[in-house]
């Protein structure tokens, strides 16, 4: 009878201890895939909607500034200006925090998901610090001197943030689909077999 | 099993490709091709797409194929004229906008008037379109409607067709 109260009350205490350490800390595993898809979308949302040239080239492009000025008034070219300024201060924003998001990743989960050399971390932090601090100067520049006021660290950031997106797709490759040459490979082996 | 279940799912996946890919190449020859602008094939391509569901429908194109792969071959050509739009230059936009508006066979300034104010190419845009991209868009058509505002406002009512803006398309 003693014996079945003692264990009742390791049982109850086990029971109040697991109680308690859920509650102090978030139910979510170590590792979470929540940060693995958070670095597949900063990778994405780089890739395909702020850096592709093309995008880059209209954005900055000064054919545009000199057909305003020669096609119309001054409250247009005004408009046209703000506008311009406006989105390119955005993009200047979102490439910032795009990158603070991939940064994250590599400095916070990444060694649960991906093997890199100690030579790739150091790149990869160089790399994104400048990136960082680029996009500051940036910001500022176009902030006072106007969206064509610093067309040279448009292109520094353009090419650094590909360096940093290449490096990326390299260590996050293992999250894309199976690739379909694997399921023929399979499928031949598997006929040569039957 | 496995095997043969990865097999099936890679084989379907293949045929509806195949099948998209026909069907976009078939409303590019036969559709898209009379629409020269990518302004044109946009709102074109918008206007097949119900705003309750986000599905595109195109009758001849799902008799032909399937109505999935009419409905993704639209939606295809349809990010597809959005991006030839975005890289066009803001003098491109303003010349498709001029030729735009002259086939709609409305006065000039009635047309530039509802678009500054209802904004129709807001809704023209395909889904899942960042919101930068589609700002930037949208800013061009700004300015290319003032641009041509200012143009139809410096000739007077009367004044004959020779003063008027021409389209470059002429």
């Amino acid at each position: 009878m003693t014996a079945l109260i003692l264990y009742s009350f390791i049982a109850a205490g086990l029971l109040i201890a697991i109680f308690l350490a859920l509650r102090a800390r978030p139910v979510r595993p170590e590792g979470s895939a929540d940060a693995l898809l958070g670095a597949r979308y900063a990778l994405r949302t780089l890739q395909l909607n702020l850096l592709p040239p093309e995008l880059v080239g209209r954005f900055f492009a000064r054919e545009d500034l000199e057909y305003v000025a020669s096609a119309t008034t001054q409250e247009v070219q005004q408009q046209f200006l703000q506008d311009r300024k406006r989105l390119v201060l955005a993009w200047i924003e979102q490439v910032r925090l795009q990158v603070i998001s991939l940064q994250e990743f590599y400095f916070g989960q990444s060694r649960h998901f991906v093997q890199l050399s100690l030579r790739t971390e150091l790149a990869l932090a160089w790399e994104c610090a400048a990136l960082r601090m680029v996009c500051r100067a940036l910001y500022l520049l176009v902030f006072l001197r106007g969206p064509y006021g610093a067309p040279d660290v448009v292109g520094k950031i353009v090419s650094t943030a590909g360096r940093v997106c290449s490096i990326s797709e390299q260590s996050l490759a293992f999250l894309a689909p199976a690739q379909d040459r694997g399921v023929v490979r399979n499928s031949a082996r598997g006929d040569a077999a039957g | 099993m496995a095997t043969l279940r990865a097999e099936e799912v890679f084989l379907n996946r293949l045929s509806k490709h195949a099948d998209v890919q026909a069907a976009s190449q078939d409303l590019r020859f036969r559709t898209l091709s009379q629409l020269p602008h990518p302004l044109d094939r946009l709102i074109y391509l918008a206007s097949t797409r119900d705003y309750n569901t986000g599905l595109y429908h195109h009758d001849g194109l799902a008799l032909r194929f399937s109505g999935e792969a009419a409905c993704e071959a639209l939606a295809d050509c349809h990010r597809e004229a959005f991006r030839q739009l975005l890289t066009s230059s803001l003098e491109q936009i303003v010349n498709q906008l001029q030729a735009y508006m002259e086939t709609s066979r409305i006065a000039p300034l009635e047309f530039i008037t509802a678009w500054r104010d209802l904004k129709p190419y807001q809704v023209a845009v395909p889904a899942e379109t960042d919101s930068l991209s589609a700002e930037f868009l949208f800013s061009n058509l700004r300015i290319a409607l003032a641009i041509l505002e200012s143009r139809f406002r410096a000739v007077p009512p009367g004044a004959p067709d020779a003063l008027r803006p021409q389209s470059p398309d002429r």
